[in-house]
C-alpha cells in the first residue's frame, strides 16, 4: 500500500488527542439528538396527529431542532476543529487546556438545560436561534469564552512569526459571537418593531459571524494539508477575512423585507447582500483553485470529498441567499419553504460538510486511526444524496406555496401544493439520518475503537507548517 | 499580521461598532414607535394568552405582518410598525406554513371555532397540517356549571365524555380574538 499524505499522523500529544476526540464525541452525539429530532418534524407534516402531546409538538422541538444543531453540533465539532488547527499551526500543543475541557462541559450544560427547557415551553420569546432562556445563554457564552481563551493563548504562545490565516477566521468568530450574544441578550432596546431589528440583525450574525468564519478558518487548513500543496492565495484569504466582516453584519434585514423596518434599512440589507458575493467568491475561488488539477487525490481521499460538496454548497447556497434577498424575488418566495431548504443548503451543505471534512481530515492524524472505507463512502453518498434531494424538495414546493399564494387561491391550496413535497422531504430526511448514524460509527472507529493495525499511521515528525 | 492582539482588538472594535450600529441603535430608535391611534395593550387574560402561542411556538408556521404585496390582501391591511407597540417579544415570524394572524380576531370571531380547531385542525379543515392542542382541553364524563364544553362534529369527538376548554385554551382564544388591525385613518 503506497503511503499518500493524508496517512501521515501528527505528532500530537496525548491529552490533545483526547480533547479533538472528545470534542467530536459530544458534537456527535448531539447531530445523532437534534437530527432525529428533524427526522420527527418532517413526519409532523405528512402525519400531523402522530405524537400528539406536549413534549413532542412542532412549536416546541422546532427550536430544540435548531438550537441543538447550532449549539450542539456544528458549534462544537467547529470549535474542536479549530483548537486542533490552532495548536498545529502554531507549532504546540493547545495551551490553557483547562479552559478548552472546561468549555466543552459548559457547551453541554447549556445544550442539556436548552433542550429541557424549550421543551417544557419556556423559551426567549421565540426569536430564531436565539430562542434559549438568557441564563442558558449565558452558559453558552461562557462556554465561548472559555474555549476562546484556549485558543487564544495558543495562538499567542505560538513558535511560528506570522498567524496563519485559519487562525484569523477562528479567533474572529469567537470573538463576534461574544460581542453577538451579549448584543442580542440586553432587552432595553428591544421593544416591538426594535426587537424586530435586533432580530434581524442577530439571526444572520448568528450564522454569518460564528458558523462561516468556524468553517473557512478550519478549511483554510484542512485543504491544503489534505493537498498537499499551499492555499492558492494567501491575499485573498485576508480579502475575504476583512470583506466578510464589513458586509454580513448589515444583511440581517433581507429576512424582514416587506415588514415595517423602514423601508431604506431593507435596501441596504439588500445591497450588502449582493456585496456579499465578494466574500463568497473569494473564499470558494481560493479553495477552488487550491483544489485545481488534483481531482485524482480528490477522488481518492475519504476527506476531500466532504470538503468539496462544503465549499460547492458554500458558493451554491450564499449565491442563492444574495439572489433570494432581491425584492422582485421575495414577493414568491418570502415565507414559503423555499428558506428552509436555503438554510439547510447551507447550515448543512456547507457548515455540516466542512465540519465532517475537517474530522475526517484531522481526527485520524491525532489519533491514528482511520475510519473504515466503506461507510466512509456511504456516509458520504447518503449525505449527499439526502441533502440534495432535502433542499430540491423545498425549493419546488416552496415555489408552488409561492405561485399559489401569487395566484389567490385559498391559503388550504398551498398547503396542498407544498404535501407531496414535504413527504419528499422527510424520505431525503431518512437518508440524512442514517448517514449520521454511520458518522457516529465512524467517530467511534476513529477514536476509542478498536486500532486496526493494517491501517495504523506512520508516526512522522509534525510537518512544520509553511505560511 | 504577526500581532495575536491587534487582529483580536481591531476585528472586535469593527464589529462592536457594527453592533451598535445595525442592532442596538434601530432597536433603540425602533423601540419607540407610537402605537397606532386607539391601539390597547393586552388584558391579563390576553397576555397569558399570548404566553401560551410564544410557548407553543405557533409562530414557526403562522406570521404576524401584512406585506404590501397583492397576495396579502387576504389578510388585512399592510402592517405599520406602530401595530407592534405593544408587542414583546415581537411574533412577525419568517415562515407561513399556515396562514397569517394579524387579524384572525376579525376573520374568525367565533370562540366555537377558535376551540373545535385547536382541538382538532382537520375537524373544520380537512386538509389541514396544523398540530391538534389536545393538552388546552380537558376530556371529562361530563361538565360542570361554568366550563366551556367544545361541541366537536361526529367522528372528532371522544369516544366517551365531553371535552372541555382550560384556561389556558380559553386565554389563548382571548389573544386571537384580540389580533384585530385598527384602521389607519388619520394618523400613519
Ligand atoms: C406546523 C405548522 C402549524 C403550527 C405549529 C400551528 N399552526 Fe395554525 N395553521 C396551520 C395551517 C397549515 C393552517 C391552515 C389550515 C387550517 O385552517 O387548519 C393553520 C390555521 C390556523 C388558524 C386559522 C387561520 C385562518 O385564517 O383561518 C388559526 C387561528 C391558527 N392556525 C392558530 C394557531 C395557533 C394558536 C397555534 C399555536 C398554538 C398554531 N396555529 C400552530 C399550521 C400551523
Ligand atoms: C436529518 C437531517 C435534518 C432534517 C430531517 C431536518 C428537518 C428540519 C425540519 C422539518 C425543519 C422545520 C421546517 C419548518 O419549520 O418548516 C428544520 C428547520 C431547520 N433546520 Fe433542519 N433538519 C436536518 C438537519 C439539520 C442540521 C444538521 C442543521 C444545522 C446544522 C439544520 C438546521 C435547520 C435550521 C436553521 C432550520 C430553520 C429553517 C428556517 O427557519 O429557515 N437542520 N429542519
Amino acid at each position: 500500500m503506497s503511503v499518500s499524505v493524508e496517512l501521515l499522523r501528527d505528532n500530537v500529544e496525548p491529552e490533545d488527542v483526547a480533547l479533538f476526540s472528545t470534542f467530536t464525541i459530544s458534537a456527535t452525539a448531539w447531530l445523532l439528538f437534534s437530527t432525529a429530532v428533524g427526522v420527527l418534524l418532517s413526519f409532523k407534516f405528512p402525519y400531523p396527529d402522530w405524537a400528539t402531546n406536549p413534549a413532542l409538538s412542532f412549536g416546541r422541538l422546532r427550536a430544540i431542532h435548531t438550537n441543538d444543531a447550532f449549539y450542539g453540533w456544528a458549534s462544537v465539532a467547529l470549535s474542536g476543529a479549530a483548537l486542533y488547527v490552532a495548536s498545529r499551526t502554531s507549532g504546540i500543543p493547545v495551551a490553557g487546556k483547562r479552559f478548552a475541557w472546561g468549555g466543552l462541559a459548559l457547551f453541554n450544560i447549556a445544550a442539556i438545560l436548552g433542550t429541557i427547557t424549550l421543551d417544557m415551553g419556556i423559551n426567549n420569546g421565540d426569536q430564531e436561534y436565539r430562542e434559549w432562556v438568557w441564563w442558558v445563554t449565558a452558559v453558552f457564552l461562557l462556554a465561548v469564552i472559555f474555549t476562546f481563551t484556549a485558543l487564544l493563548t495558543t495562538v499567542a504562545k505560538r513558535v511560528e512569526r506570522e498567524i496563519y490565516i485559519s487562525n484569523w477566521y477562528t479567533l474572529g468568530a469567537f470573538v463576534f459571537t461574544i460581542l453577538l450574544g451579549i448584543t442580542a441578550y440586553i432587552p432595553v432596546y428591544q421593544r416591538g418593531l426594535g426587537q424586530v431589528a435586533v432580530q434581524a440583525f442577530y439571526m444572520h450574525n448568528a450564522v454569518g459571524m460564528w458558523f462561516t468564519f468556524l468553517a473557512l478558518g478550519v478549511t483554510y487548513y484542512a485543504l491544503p494539508k489534505l493537498l498537499n500543496r499551499p492555499i492558492y492565495s494567501y491575499a485573498l484569504g485576508v480579502l475575504g477575512f476583512w470583506t466578510n466582516l464589513f458586509f454580513y453584519p448589515v444583511i440581517g434585514a433581507h429576512h424582514y423585507e416587506f415588514t415595517p423596518l423602514p423601508w431604506w434599512f431593507q435596501t441596504l440589507a439588500i445591497v450588502f447582500s449582493v456585496g456579499m458575493l465578494v466574500p463568497v467568491w473569494a473564499g470558494t475561488g481560493n479553495f477552488f483553485l487550491t483544489m485545481r488539477w488534483q481531482w485524482e487525490t480528490v477522488r481518492r481521499s475519504y476527506a476531500l470529498p466532504f470538503i468539496v460538496v462544503g465549499v460547492a454548497y458554500y458558493f451554491l447556497g450564499s449565491t442563492q441567499g444574495t439572489v433570494e434577498a432581491l425584492r422582485s424575488l421575495q414577493t414568491i418566495w418570502h415565507l414559503t419553504n423555499y428558506t428552509v431548504g436555503h438554510s439547510h443548503a447551507t447550515m448543512y451543505g456547507f457548515i455540516t460538510f466542512i465540519a465532517w471534512g475537517a474530522i475526517y481530515a484531522l481526527l485520524p492524524r491525532a489519533t491514528g486511526k482511520r475510519p473504515p472505507v466503506l461507510a466512509t463512502g456511504l456516509h458520504f453518498w447518503l449525505a449527499t444524496v439526502g441533502v440534495t434531494a432535502y433542499v430540491v424538495f423545498l425549493s419546488v414546493g416552496g415555489t408552488e406555496q409561492g405561485l399559489a399564494w401569487a395566484a389567490g387561491d385559498p391559503f388550504i391550496a398551498s398547503v396542498e401544493a407544498a404535501a407531496p413535497y414535504w413527504a419528499g422531504r422527510a424520505v431525503a430526511g431518512l437518508f440524512m439520518f442514517l448517514a449520521h448514524v454511520i458518522f457516529a460509527y465512524n467517530v467511534f472507529m476513529m477514536t476509542v475503537g478498536p486500532s486496526r493495525e493494517s491501517d495504523r499511521y506512520e508516526r512522522r515528525p509534525a510537518p512544520v507548517q509553511s505560511t | 499580521m504577526n500581532n495575536v492582539w491587534v487582529l483580536v482588538i481591531a476585528a472586535g472594535a469593527i464589529y462592536g461598532c457594527f453592533c451598535i450600529l445595525m442592532g442596538v441603535a434601530p432597536g433603540m430608535i425602533l423601540s419607540h414607535t407610537p402605537p397606532v391611534a386607539g391601539l390597547k395593550p393586552l388584558t391579563a387574560a390576553e397576555a397569558r394568552g399570548r404566553d401560551v402561542y410564544v410557548a407553543e411556538g405557533c409562530s414557526y408556521c403562522h406570521t404576524q405582518n401584512v406585506r404590501p404585496l397583492v397576495q396579502d390582501k387576504v389578510f388585512g391591511r399592510p402592517s405599520v410598525g406602530g401595530d407592534y407597540a405593544y408587542d414583546t417579544p415581537q411574533l412577525l415570524g419568517t415562515e407561513r406554513t399556515g396562514p397569517d394572524l394579524s387579524n384572525i380576531g376579525a376573520r374568525q370571531p367565533s370562540d366555537v371555532w377558535q376551540y373545535i380547531h385547536l382541538y382538532d385542525p382537520r375537524a373544520l379543515v380537512h386538509e389541514s397540517i396544523m398540530p391538534r392542542y389536545t393538552w388546552l382541553f380537558q376530556v371529562r364524563p361530563s361538565a360542570s356549571a361554568g366550563e366551556i364544553t367544545v361541541p366537536l362534529p361526529p367522528g372528532y369527538a371522544p369516544a366517551n365524555g365531553v371535552v372541555i376548554a382550560t384556561q389556558q385554551a380559553q386565554d389563548l382564544v382571548a389573544y386571537l380574538k384580540s389580533l384585530k388591525q385598527l384602521p389607519l385613518g388619520t394618523v400613519k
